[in-house]
């Protein structure tokens, strides 16, 4: 039975509807994390498993138990807040004591703190007042004292937001092991893909007040279920444009941008429909003696272990490509290459719906 | 930079001296007058040279109040404590009635709220023999005039709006995440009020309730119309004095400035707060 | 896809049963809130309720409903035009001067230097001062025979001024110590916005070599105007309804040259005991300010805003 389980959620502030049909479920031990664009009701969704909010219809149950009626002081719910939401007049020590004390009176809590601060190392700043603290010490005493209690559900509000670059890079190794270890069913907040995906055992894609899609990291990347999942992940941004599948003698084709890109064989139950087409830039391939999609380059960027190029086909179509740096050459700027796309990262979705394309005919 | 000329700088300077001495002036005299004899007070021309004594205050502190004519009893220690005791007990209460409300009134938006903070908020604009003369006749049929606790209640229509305007303000600039983040940790409404919100507003809360005290001292009309020369403050006593002990101008004197004393006290200890507390919260000094 | 099969035996009964408790709190917390406005509101409504009687304590038989009559008798009683003139003429003396003067104070006293700060606050004293009290102290300094003022006017032509108790120069000095008790409420106001106001419209001012008197008129002013007339609309609204200083000061006498609004109620009720005069009174009094403070409250709720950043 999952930790966490939520059915149909619904959300509406003053007839303006945010969330709407969410379901979810956790399980102990697991890291599901909410991605999304700014805006899209991330933050609401877990005020409402943490009881701050009422949702307008639905079900949350937690360790089976139906939150209804249960306030959030009794969810068994601990929560690390974007902007760390400290008690600003107690140190750092009795911030994270407090769950424990809620839980034991005051049985414990110098091991209890002793012991998760030790892990978050910060152990050397308990006598601290919140104000004396580094962004990133902050952030930690705000972890800690979500995990203080073990709670059965952590709620993880975009914590690395306000930390600065090379500590973000530090949690993101740690936070996983630190997590799992908890046992508890973590929900965390992103806004950055890269985050999402190093951090994830499932990813949530929420978007437009509802979830695009649930699946492992891996999965939403190569098969993403709609061109607004797959616009959301991937660095540089996946490229667009329409295209049209055709039979030919030899196969099924994708005719995109003057270029004939050989896809799939299954795709003939599409044949004659238009769809538009996404291609992740590392799928691009400029090999040396050629493929379907001719191009100049009109520019050459390179960024550390990857080389991006700006394409520009015979149509006027522009794209981008993305290049190993230490690969095979790289072609100038001003030269006329010869690119073709790897499978994998050629995904077809529909024309109006954004939904991919699947092979047995149907959508999604 | 600074580009003023020494000739504005000196400028400058008198005017504020002249300032100064206007708004200053009245309070030093009578403070001296509190220490001369009526001989010395009736002697023209005024000068600043004088035998000091403290026999006007003496004779307010012991009641007694020694002329050519015999002996009157003054009962302006009473005025005094009547005062304290008033104040005391208006500023407690509007802080007990008051803050809880305020903390409603921040966290929770509802239109009962809105209504009540605005009724409270116009009817400091309104007349308040308005209010206090049917007032005062309900307080016959009640049997209320002249009681401790009557004045004490309709001293709460000066200081509950007072705590709330600025105690709501205090309790608004909280983050409402840090109160989430220690319902979460496992506590209830109450405890998170006690052990958060109040600590944390604790600045607002005093300076709301200093105030409170120092309007409710020096509010007059509220005990001129209900209480009698029993239950009077030193407002309503003061004057009374003034036409009961005629001509004991140094007493008279010296009984405005023990009335005046510990407001100023106050507003010198808490001027941090008075322009928050007089704009009700609009102005932040 | 999160499948939701194994949750769908969870019964899916609408969220409509919300937590009692909290939702009763925010009433219960402001049960005692209400109670006072309920306290302030009864006595409100009787007096409108008296104002259309014709009621007098000492002779209650002739109690009787007399609907809009003492309000139209108002009319073309000179007394009660007496009340209007000297009550705006007092309210428009004092909120003037004080702006004038308390703006001027706050001008001299902007830069935030210790000694400025000391001065501010030094100046805070007179306001604290009870009116009541206040009112006894000038009394005190303007007694004809030892008052200091007195002597010092004397010694200026003056001889026999009697401030008070003389119909020409009383009001000239009820507006004195109103000016006294009131200007630093002002100033307090008008140094804080000017404290607040941003700093780069008069820098760039002082970059561009802009007079001084074009700076006050067209950037000062202009920016401090909302403190300008919450200071005055807060002032006006009191002033108009002055009790204290006046009723301290002389009763309203001479004669019947300080007869403001408040004090000719407080008379017609407690000498004359006609109750329904002295309601009707006030409730012309409460219109006018009901009606000047309704505009001003949107106007402070407007500036609260600003300060709390809050609905």
């Amino acid at each position: 039975m999952a930790l966490l389980e939520i059915a149909s959620l619904a959300k509406s502030f003053r007839r303006e509807p945010v969330l709407a049909d969410i379901s979810l479920r956790a399980n102990a031990g697991e890291i599901v994390v909410v991605f999304g664009p700014s805006g899209t009701g991330k933050t609401v969704l877990l005020r409402l498993i943490a009881g701050l909010e009422e949702p307008t219809s639905g079900q949350i149950a937690i360790d089976n138990r139906d939150m209804a009626d249960v306030p959030p002081e009794q969810r068994g719910v601990g929560m690390a807040f974007q902007n760390f939401a400290l008690f600003p007049h107690m140190t750092a020590f009795e911030n994270i004591a407090s769950p424990l004390r809620a839980l034991n009176g005051n049985g414990g809590v110098t091991a209890g703190v002793g012991k998760v601060a030790k892990l978050l190392k910060i152990d050397h700043v308990l006598g601290h007042a919140p104000r004396e603290l580094s962004n990133g010490q902050k952030q930690r005493t705000s972890l800690a004292r979500a995990l203080a209690a073990s709670p059965k559900i952590l709620l993880l509000d975009d914590p690395l937001r306000n930390v600065d670059a090379k500590l973000r890079f530090e949690m993101r190794l740690e936070l996983p092991k630190l997590l799992r270890q908890s046992g508890s069913a973590v929900l965390y907040v992103t806004q950055d893909y890269k985050e999402a995906m190093a951090l994830a055992d499932r990813i949530a894609v929420l978007l437009g007040g509802a979830f695009e899609q649930v699946a492992a990291p891996e999965e939403i990347y190569n098969a993403p279920h709609s061109l607004a999942v797959a616009r959301l992940f991937g660095d540089p941004a996946i490229n667009v444009a329409e295209g049209r599948i055709e039979t030919a003698a030899d196969g099924v084709r994708l005719a995109l941008a003057d270029a004939a890109l050989p896809i799939d064989p299954a795709f003939r139950v599409h044949a004659g429909r238009t769809v538009t087409a996404g291609i992740r830039p590392e799928a691009v391939v400029i090999a040396r003696d050629g493929g379907p999609l001719s191009a100049v380059v009109e520019a050459v960027t390179p960024l550390n272990e990857r080389t991006v190029l700006l394409l520009k086909a015979a149509s006027g179509w522009e794209f981008l490509a993305s290049l190993p740096s230490s690969g095979e050459a790289i072609p100038e700027a001003g030269g006329r290459v010869h690119a073709g796309i790897r499978p994998a990262g050629l995904h077809l979705f529909d024309r109006e719906s954004g939904r991919r394309l699947a092979v047995n005919g149907r959508e999604g | 930079m600074d580009h003023t000329s020494p000739l504005e700088k000196t400028l400058r300077g008198i005017a504020i001296a002249l300032v100064l001495t206007f708004f200053l002036f009245p309070i030093f005299w009578i403070v001296l007058m509190s220490l001369q004899t009526n001989a010395t007070i009736l002697r023209m021309p005024p000068s600043l040279v004088f035998e000091p004594t403290l026999a006007n205050y003496r004779a307010l502190l012991t009641g007694t109040l020694e002329t050519t004519a015999g002996n009157l009893d003054i009962a302006f220690m009473r005025n005094l404590g009547n005062s304290v005791i008033l104040s005391l007990s208006a500023v407690a209460l509007s802080l007990l009635l008051g803050v809880p409300a305020a903390y409603a009134f921040a966290r929770f938006r509802f239109r009962l709220g809105e209504n009540i903070a605005f009724t409270l908020l116009s009817f400091r604009f309104a007349p308040p023999l308005l209010v206090l003369l049917p007032l005062s006749l309900y307080f016959k049929h009640l049997g209320l005039t002249d009681t401790y606790i009557g004045l004490v209640w309709v001293y709460q229509l000066i200081c509950l709006p007072l705590i709330l305007w600025i105690v709501r303000g205090y309790f608004e600039d909280i983050s409402p995440d840090i109160e989430h983040a220690y319902r979460l940790a496992g506590y209830g409404w109450w405890q998170t009020f006690r052990r958060i919100a109040v600590p944390l507003a604790r600045p607002g809360i005093a300076a709301a309730g200093l105030l409170a005290f120092i309007f409710a001292w020096n509010n007059f009309v509220f005990a001129l119309i209900l209480a009698s020369a029993d239950k009077q403050p030193v407002t309503v006593g003061a004057l009374a004095f003034v036409t009961a002990s005629g001509i004991q101008y140094g007493q008279i004197a010296a009984a405005i400035v023990l009335s005046v004393t510990p407001t100023l006290l106050l507003a010198l200890y808490a001027q941090r707060y008075l322009v928050e507390g007089l704009s009700l919260g609009a102005v932040k000094g | 896809m999160a499948s939701i099969t194994a949750a769908a035996h969870i019964a899916s009964r609408p969220a409509s049963r919300r937590r009692l408790g909290p939702r009763l709190l925010p009433y219960l917390l402001s049960l005692p809130a209400l109670l006072v406005c309920i306290g302030i509101l009864i006595p409100f409504f009787t007096a409108v309720y008296y104002s259309t009687l014709r009621f007098r304590l000492n002779l209650p038989g002739l109690k009787g409903f007399i609907g809009l009559d003492n309000y139209v008798n108002f009319l073309s009683d000179s007394a009660f035009w007496n009340t209007v003139k000297v009550s705006t003429l007092y309210a428009g003396l004092t909120v003037g001067v004080e702006l004038c003067f308390g703006l001027a104070i706050a001008l001299l006293l902007q830069k935030p230097t210790r000694f400025n700060n000391l001065a501010s606050i030094l100046l805070l004293l007179p306001l604290m001062t009870a009116p009541a009290l206040a009112a006894l102290m000038w009394k005190l300094m303007t007694n004809p025979n030892f008052g200091i003022l007195s002597y010092l006017v004397s010694l200026v032509g003056f001889t026999d001024f009697r401030w008070g108790s003389d119909p020409k120069t009383a009001l000239l000095t009820v507006t004195l110590v109103d000016v006294w008790v009131y200007t630093p409420f002002i100033m307090i106001l008008l140094l804080a916005g000017l404290r607040s106001l941003p700093k780069a419209p008069f820098e760039a001012a002082a970059l561009d070599g802009v007079p001084r008197s074009f700076v006050f008129f067209r950037i000062t002013l202009p920016m401090l105007m909302p403190y300008i007339i919450t200071a005055a609309l807060f002032r006006l609204l009191d002033s108009i309804q002055q009790f204290d200083i006046i009723y301290s000061m002389t009763q309203g006498g001479p004669g019947d040259t300080l007869m403001v609004f408040q004090v000719q109620a407080y008379l017609e009720f407690f000498q004359y005991t006609n109750v329904g005069r002295s309601a009707a009174l006030l409730m012309i009094l409460w219109a006018i300010t009901y009606a000047v403070s309704n505009v001003f409250i949107k106007q402070w709720l407007k500036l609260r805003q600003r300060t709390h950043g809050m609905t």
